[in-house]
């Protein structure tokens, strides 16, 4: 099969891009003898990392299990109710005009409502990056189970099948290119979701991090811990790609 | 003993019908400004036939088909019936092995699960429903290809894709809505003598739906023409050119008789929906 496979030569090109980035920003900064408060040399950056592992790594782990389970939960949420809508049409009527609704307002603007509701540790942060992503999987997976024509609607149908049958065999793979572009989108939403929740009230995580340094104004733990947070990113945004590809085997 | 002395034709008209059309009707829209797709068809089919179906463009023959195929219900003016039984709105859905005119196989199935779908509705297992499709691809020419997907076939081979799905599902009535109607005249005119071959193996009851005067002469035991759009049967023919019939039958005199004669019926027809237009 003809996959669309992640060569080395496209690995490659992202560790070249990402070298030349820090190599002209290493060189900038001494050129130009920029100041740490402003924009601290990579290297450094990447030794405060390695002096604050410990810390930092734990923090990682923090966001990213909050991250994850919120993805996780706010998925199923979004893909059942898009199937329960499917599968019962009227609700459709009732419950879109809600979900566009609270999808219209940024999700961080809930951020202090989940903190009262769900208190300062992972529950605020699972709740928010459930709210970041729910609504964008439900309308992408809505749109994508309502794919199928009529036609191959009614093929289905001659052939015996019933509303079960249709939403198994055809609306589901039919959907599932659409369901992953709003995994794709969700996943960073909910890490945005996660990292602001933690900035504005949290026992650990990433965004405690970058709060805490800020006020004792030590810039180089905020840029160690932002640049852990984009690693993180680049890591959860490998493996959906890898889970995409089981999905969508078909292209 | 009176039918014992009838010609052929009249003695099958006789049998117990596979399939019977009675005064069925179709109209769309509110009341005031209803448009009649089909009107008045009366039909029958014998068990084993080949009828083929042609009439102008837009004359209602795939209204008519979708409601023979279960899809639709015919207004409460008349019936469709089945092996002497009088069907309920859509009481036909699954009882009739029906192939649209495009192939619809879905993208992200190979090959054999296409073929295999109406088998895995029915509740046959994987195994045993890829072993009755994997005896049948020699015969539809699709060796070597079960674990392919649909965009790295030709046109020819998808439809026979899907024709493999349609005979899969088996009912002993099969609808055929121009399966080879997107198919170059060559291809065309080599699936017409396969299917032939397939249905002498199988014996299936066939309707087939065409607008290729050809193609309905060649394959029928019978031509049914409808008129221009409200639709209804205007006239039938029963071909009996010898079979299995070989290419070659096409430019024998019999062939060509039949074709003029209706050639002038259809083209009477197919003026009638352009005439209002162009002939005016």
């Amino acid at each position: 099969m003809v996959a669309g496979g992640v060569t080395w030569r496209d690995r490659l090109a992202v560790v070249i891009g990402l070298a030349t980035l820090f190599i002209v920003w290493q060189a900038a900064t001494m050129l130009f003898a920029v100041p740490d408060y402003i924009l601290p040399r990579p290297l450094d950056i990447a030794w405060a990392i390695v002096e604050r592992r410990e810390q930092i790594w734990r923090a990682l782990l923090f966001t990213l299990a909050e991250t994850g389970a919120g993805f996780a939960i706010g998925a199923l949420i979004g893909i059942g109710l898009a199937v329960c809508l499917v599968l019962i049409p009227p609700c459709e009527a009732v419950v879109m005009p809600l979900a566009v609704a609270i999808n219209a307002v940024p999700s961080v603007a809930f951020v202090p409502l989940a903190l009262i509701w769900f208190g300062l540790g992972m529950g605020s942060k699972i709740a928010m990056a459930v709210l970041a992503i729910a609504f964008i999987v439900l309308l992408n997976a809505l749109s994508g189970l309502k794919k199928p024509e009529q036609g191959h609607i009614d093929l289905m149908r001659s052939f015996g099948a019933g509303r079960f049958g249709i939403l198994w065999r055809l609306r589901l793979p039919a959907a599932m290119p659409s369901i992953v572009t709003g995994l794709r989108v969700g996943l960073g939403r909910s890490t945005i979701a996660v990292i602001v929740a933690e900035m504005l009230g949290a026992y650990d995580g990433i965004g405690q991090i970058v709060y805490q340094s800020t006020a004792q104004v030590d810039y180089l733990s905020v840029w160690a811990a932002v640049l852990t947070a984009m690693l993180g990113s680049l890591a959860l945004y490998g493996c959906l790609v890898a889970i995409d590809r089981k999905l969508i085997w078909w292209r | 003993m009176d039918s014992s002395m009838a010609t052929p034709s009249i003695a099958a008209d006789h049998r117990p019908a596979h399939l019977q059309l009675i005064n069925v009707w179709k109209r769309f829209g509110p009341p005031e400004r209803q448009t009649v797709a089909v009107r008045n068809v009366d039909l029958a089919i014998q068990p084993g036939e080949f009828v083929t179906l042609i009439g102008p463009s837009g004359c209602g023959k795939s209204t008519l088909f979708n409601m023979i195929a279960g899809l639709i219900a015919p207004d409460d003016d008349g019936s469709i019936l089945l092996s002497n039984k009088v069907q309920q709105d859509y009481g036909l859905l699954g009882k009739v092995a029906f192939m649209p005119q495009r192939d619809l196989l879905f993208p992200w199935r190979t090959v054999i699960d296409n073929a295999t779908l109406p088998l895995e509705i029915e509740g046959v297992s994987r195994k045993a429903a890829r072993a009755r499709a994997e005896a049948l691809f020699p015969e539809f020419g699709l060796e070597g290809f079960e674990t392919h997907y649909p965009h790295q076939l030709s046109g020819g081979m998808r439809q026979r894709v899907a024709l493999m799905r349609t005979f899969l599902f088996e009912r002993d009535l099969v609808l055929l809505d121009e399966p080879f109607g997107a198919l170059d005249a060559l291809t065309r005119s080599m699936m017409q003598r396969w299917l032939l071959d397939v249905w002498a193996k199988h014996r299936r009851t066939v309707l087939f739906i065409t607008h290729d005067i050809d193609e309905a002469i060649f394959l029928g035991d019978k031509v049914v023409v409808m008129t221009a759009r409200p639709g209804t049967i205007k006239c039938a023919e029963r071909i009996n050119l010898p079979r299995p019939r070989a290419a070659s039958v096409t430019t024998t005199g019999e062939f060509i008789d039949i074709k003029r004669r209706l050639l002038a019926v259809v083209e009477e027809e197919s003026l009638k929906t352009f005439g209002g237009a162009t002939l005016a």
